[in-house]
């Protein structure tokens, strides 16, 4: 890879250890993948957020970079493992607490923003199409990629540090034309209602590590946020282009001249994963926001239970950024009669093997990583289905 | 190999049962394997291993990826890549040298042979190794021998081919790139060439004890040393301009 001087100065340790540790995390992942050079990015968006995911290496890691380097474009961080202010309402132990205090410590000392969303885009970060971007937030990747028309490959939790200190990220992959070109058409002739996270669950699956294509549907921005969510959780790609998406193209614009698959995913198939997916009828948790809600959705569940009583039967959370939360107070009274409403945290990487072994969701996404990381039993059900549940 | 779950961070003994390492500690030796896969999360367990004092002093790579490179960086283990790790075993004494990105098999001698297929109006000449001879004794071969010192790969085809065929007139056609398999304490680093030759009449010393005139299909039928199949495959497929 080809180095300005600057760049050299920073790999040979002139500016210190932890500059020189990011820069050399950068240039060989650019060596890995065949970039030519490093490229300013706008921002950077960093996982590996949460003491249940990186654990007390992380915390080392973190503590060391964090000594002399400072991020040097505007730096969000994932979500936590709890709700900075209401992480004893949730159950979280002191000694869990304890430990992710560290880590926030580590990222606020290095001047990230206490943004801990994988949802930055609504959080007051939103990117603008071209922008070249160091995200590592899969569901956020592919959003900024396939509905902004930002740029970025999805980033390791270290290597988005890396890009937030230096400013710049390898320019391979996601960040040049060539490899943005979709090689798979998925057609959805019909969605049935609540289903788009499931869609998005079956067209990652079908990507593999294909860029789709999604032909049949003009999907709304907050479907594109759980519809993308899905993809990348079960697929290995951050991207998909959609041919309806309005104010981004035209159908007539889109090379399709290397699309060798074409598949398509009936309302039928749909239902029979809802099916597959449903588990049992007995939850101890019902989880909602993974993608982090919107204040489009939170208003939507509002509205729903805004004339019925909770039914209390297990916890309720609605995870949302704290931008968001703080953008809809009444919406988060309605529904705060029903459960939690928290921020800086989800179901994913919130530590709910310790507190829960059977979760309700409307998510593709958390489908894939509560079973897993998540060590539950998993029910898959729509939104509306849900709130029906939770009230009566 | 996946340092998330696939490697006991407490004690750097690897677990996964897929690996052909299971149960070999990595702790404080150079761990070579293929490449990383699995989670990102993978890095930071690496960089548990460094703090646990169990990582490996150093790692050698068939090919580089994210999750490794950036746990290696993190650990800051030194790493190297675009290494044959076929020619490394368990046990070998090893020196990396990560600045350079080379690798040293102490214990371990390369030797360069070359070996030669002979071609007449579609058939190839191959030969029987005899009991005389030090390795593959019974197995069919190309005219193969030891490159000797001061000799360039060619000469050596060529003087073979004199020795072992008194086949004088030749007509280089083709050479291809060498390749090394491991063998005890040894590396075999074989130079395959492709010559032309007008005469079938051919004159075999005391290194075998028989030779045939074959089309290439018909090798299946003669038991051969390790590779030759794929020497002769690349040897006549047609050459890319």
């Amino acid at each position: 890879m080809h180095l300005t001087r600057d760049e050299e100065s920073v790999l040979a340790g002139e500016e210190g250890g932890g500059r020189q540790k990011a820069m050399e995390l950068l240039v060989a992942l650019g060596d890995i993948f065949g970039a030519e050079r490093l490229i300013p990015v706008k921002s950077a968006q960093v996982s590996g957020a949460s003491f249940k995911t990186i654990g007390d290496a992380g915390i080392r890691w973190l503590e060391g970079m964090s000594e002399g380097t400072r991020a040097s474009v505007p730096s969000m961080v994932n979500p936590l493992g709890l709700d900075i202010r209401r992480w004893r309402s949730m159950g979280i132990s002191d000694e869990f607490h304890g430990k992710q205090a560290r880590i926030v410590a580590a990222y606020m000392s290095m001047g990230l923003r206490p943004v801990y969303s994988c949802t930055p885009y609504l959080a007051g970060y939103r990117p603008r199409r071209g922008q070249h971007l160091a995200w590592a937030e899969s569901s956020a990747t592919v959003f900024a990629n396939s509905y902004i028309g930002a740029r970025t490959n999805r980033e390791g939790g270290p290597s988005a540090l890396a890009s937030a200190i230096i400013g710049k990220s390898p320019e391979y992959g996601l960040h040049l034309d060539e490899n943005r070109f979709p090689k798979v058409e998925v057609n959805l002739p019909s969605i049935p209602e609540g289903l788009v996270p499931l869609a998005g669950y079956l067209a990652g699956k079908a990507a593999g590590n294909r860029i789709p294509l999604i032909t049949g549907q003009a999907l709304a921005e907050d479907e594109h946020k759980s519809f993308g969510a899905a993809v990348a959780a079960t697929g290995a790609v951050s991207m998909y282009v959609s041919d309806r998406t309005a104010g981004h193209r035209k159908a007539s614009d889109i090379d399709r001249s290397m699309i060798e698959e074409r598949v398509t995913i009936s309302s039928h198939e749909l239902k029979r994963c809802a099916e597959e997916l449903s588990g049992g009828d007995e939850w101890d948790l019902v989880a909602i926001g993974c993608p982090h809600s919107s204040t489009r959705e939170l208003a939507h569940m509002a509205k729903r239970l805004k004339n019925r009583r909770p039914k209390k039967d297990c916890d309720v959370w609605f995870c949302t950024s704290r931008r968001v939360h703080s953008s809809c107070p009444q919406h988060v009274a309605t529904l705060r009669r029903f459960g939690n409403v928290l921020c800086d945290t989800c179901m994913v990487v919130a530590p709910i093997e310790e507190m829960y072994e059977r979760t309700a969701t409307n998510s593709g996404k958390a489908m894939v990583y509560l079973p897993t990381l998540g060590k539950q039993k998993a029910s898959f059900r729509t939104t509306d289905q849900l709130m029906e549940a939770i009230s009566r | 190999m996946s340092f998330l779950g696939g490697v006991d961070t407490s004690n750097g003994v690897v677990l996964d049962p897929e690996s052909p390492l299971i149960g070999e500690s990595v702790r404080g030796r150079i761990l070579a394997f293929p490449f990383g896969i699995g989670s990102t999360v993978g890095s930071y367990a690496m960089y548990q291993l460094k703090l646990n004092k169990v990582a490996p002093r150093a790692i050698i790579n068939q090919s580089a990826e994210p999750i490794v490179a950036t746990g290696a960086i993190m650990s800051e283990i030194p790493m190297v890549d675009n290494i044959d790790i076929s020619l490394i075993a368990t046990g070998d004494r090893v020196a990396v040298n990560a600045a350079d990105g080379t690798v040293e098999l102490r214990d371990v001698t390369e030797r360069h042979v070359v070996t030669s297929i002979l071609r007449n109006r579609g058939r190839i000449l191959i030969l029987k190794r005899s009991d005389k001879v030090g390795s593959y004794r019974g197995s069919w071969a190309g005219v193969s021998g030891f490159v000797e010192k001061a000799e360039t790969y060619e000469e050596a085809a060529r003087r073979e081919i004199v020795e072992e065929t008194g086949l004088g007139k030749v007509r280089f056609s083709k050479m291809i790139p060498s390749r090394s398999f491991r063998d005890d304490d040894s590396v075999w680093t074989i130079h395959p060439f492709l010559f032309d030759v007008s005469s079938r009449e051919v004159d075999i010393d005391w290194e075998h004890d028989a030779y045939a005139w074959i089309v290439p299909d018909e090798l299946e039928e003669y038991p051969s040393v390790p590779g030759l199949h794929a020497v002769i495959k690349n040897l006549l497929e047609p050459t890319n301009l």
